[in-house]
């Protein structure tokens, strides 16, 4: 038996090994698509169970269109209110006192949140107030402060931030206290000043729970609006909604929830492929 | 000459807690010579994290007098670096970026640190791993990179509270090793506090052996084995008299 046999036998082998964990890298990866594609299948086939039983209903007449419209009858009023001429500046009124509402619930619980969390006398002085209007529902204040801000868009930007204001303020808050005792003696010991430990430690560690904090602040930011437009309005998504409900315009209504729908989960897509950018290392 | 670099008198900490004071440490004192391998053994809750604590700076002490390197300790200082069970790696940073807090917080040279880092990274065997994130490490390896972290900013004093207590018994024994082997290329004067009798008789000059309720120094034992040591020390008779003497001495035997 010569050196260069066991040699060629010893490679023959390598490559035999090789090619075996190709494969099963292979199945493993076909196993996965698979499971991939069954559950789109699935999800897609529910949805469409829905829309079908949604036709059936509603088509032999079985629900009454004025109960439940037509998804075709939807999508026909769909076209019909996004092609008339009330329809993009009611859209861009209600947008624009989302994005109001959202960036001051979002700053304000942000700048609160950290406030409390860094300044134990402004934790003393006003946290306990804030826990307390924590606690009733800020929907009741919608009508007052249709009083105070008028009908126009300050009144809803109002709501909307008083409403979108707590979760924000309330995950700034549990984010910058859960941390690990022992960063913070590291931290210390590394003489770190307060600002520093903010800095490079209490903030990026408060960063998963504030996202959590910023998708609850979007939800409500957008409710918050709709309610006060629902309150008491001369224009905006709300305001429609109520006004064709009113004329009995049903199929038009679901026109625009569906739109609105569509929009706040795009919005909130967005907000979660942020939140996979900022806080990455938690997919790692 | 004079090389003492830590000096505690009558140090006591005493805690107020709900069902009364606590006296966590009663009545320490002791002095440690700059380059020396101390380290704190006893049960459980007799007080050596607290004592480690004090000697951080980040606990205060009711009462008693601390000197560490000419100046009495008032407050956490730079020269005093820390390590403890977890690694308390950030997870947001890089290996690279863990090891470079300290510097960054020091606001110390970037580039020196750099260097140094590189340097550190070498000597706990993680050459190449500077860009993983902690997440993907073994827990064997995010000590390693704390061990590289608490030396970056070169400080004097290393206080080590039980740093490789959660690795398993493989790992730890290399760790060890690593340790030893770190400690007698920089000098540095560790104080290290384990619950194993064996690896503080390998590892230390002098063993500090505290008992609870209330956590008193109960006694201070000269490891006498010379050094460098290997592995094999473990084996020889002079080992398992000190780990008896110091089993003894806690009444673990009775
Ligand atoms: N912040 C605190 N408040 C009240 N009591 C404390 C505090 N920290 C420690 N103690 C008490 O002081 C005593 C000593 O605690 P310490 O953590 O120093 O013990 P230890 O020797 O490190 O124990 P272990 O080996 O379990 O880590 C214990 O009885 C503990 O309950
Ligand atoms: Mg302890």
């Amino acid at each position: 038996m010569t050196m260069a046999h066991q040699t060629a036998e010893m490679a023959a082998n390598q490559t035999q090994k090789a090619s075996a964990i190709d494969s099963f890298i292979a199945r493993e990866r076909a196993r996965e698509r698979r499971t991939h594609i069954n559950n789109r299948l699935l999800a897609t086939g529910f949805g469409l169970f829905v829309l079908a039983v949604w036709h059936i209903s509603t088509e032999t007449g079985l629900v009454h269109a004025l109960i439940i419209p037509s998804p075709i009858d939807t999508l026909m009023a769909t076209g019909r209110v996004m092609s008339a001429s009330y329809f993009w500046p009611n859209v861009f009124v209600t947008l624009s006192e989302i994005m109001w509402g959202f960036a001051f619930g979002l700053s304000s619980g942000v700048l609160l949140g950290v406030s409390v969390a860094m300044f134990a006398v402004v934790r003393a002085t006003i946290y306990p107030y804030l826990v307390a209007l924590q606690a009733p529902p800020k929907i009741v204040l919608a009508p007052i402060f249709i009083t105070w801000f008028g009908f126009d868009q300050p009144s809803k930007i109002a709501i909307s931030a008083v409403m979108s204001f707590f979760p924000m303020f309330l995950n700034t808050l549990t984010g910058l206290a859960s941390v690990d005792p022992n960063a913070v003696k590291l931290m210390r010991s590394l003489t770190a000043g307060r600002w520093q430990t903010f800095r490079y430690l209490l903030l990026p560690n408060a960063l998963p729970i504030m996202m959590a904090g910023v998708k609850l602040c979007w939800t409500l930011a957008v409710l918050g609006v709709i309610v006060g437009e629902f309150v008491g309005a001369s224009a905006g998504i709300g305001y429609l909604i109520y006004a064709m409900n009113f004329q009995l315009d049903i199929a038009g209504v679901f026109s625009l929830i569906i739109l609105l729908s569509l929009f706040t989960v795009v919005v909130y897509q967005l907000i979660e492929w942020l939140e996979s950018r900022i806080v990455f290392w938690q997919q790692l | 000459m004079d090389t003492e670099l830590i000096d505690g008198r009558e140090l006591s900490k005493v805690y107020a807690t709900a069902t009364g004071p606590l006296i966590a440490l009663d009545d320490v004192s002791f002095t440690i010579e700059e380059g020396q391998f101390i380290s704190l053994v006893g049960p459980s809750g007799c007080g050596k994290s607290t004592l480690l604590s004090i000697l951080g700076g980040l606990e205060d002490r009711s009462e008693g007098d601390l000197v560490i390197a000419g100046k009495r300790l008032e407050a956490p200082r730079a020269d005093i670096g820390m390590m403890f069970q977890t690694s308390v790696l950030f997870p947001w940073r890089t290996v690279r970026e863990n090891v470079l807090l300290p510097g960054v917080v020091l606001k110390l040279d970037r580039k020196a640190q750099s260097e140094r880092c590189d340097e550190l990274l070498d000597m706990v065997g993680l050459n190449g791993f500077g860009d993983r994130y902690p997440k993907e490490l073994s827990g064997g390896m995010r000590q390693r990179v704390a061990l590289a972290r608490l030396l970056a900013h070169d400080p004097r004093v290393l206080l080590m509270d039980e740093p490789f207590g959660a690795l398993d018994e493989f790992t730890r024994e290399t760790m060890n090793l690593e340790l030893l082997s770190i400690w007698e290329k920089t000098g540095k004067t560790v104080i290290f506090v384990t619950h194993n009798i064996g690896e503080a008789v390998f590892l230390s000059d002098r063993i500090f052996v505290m008992t609870p309720r209330p956590g008193r120094l109960e006694g201070i034992v000269e490891v006498d084995i010379p050094r460098p040591r290997k592995a094999d020390v473990m084996r020889t008779p002079r080992y398992s008299e000190l780990v008896f003497d110091i089993r003894g001495m806690l009444g673990v035997d009775h």
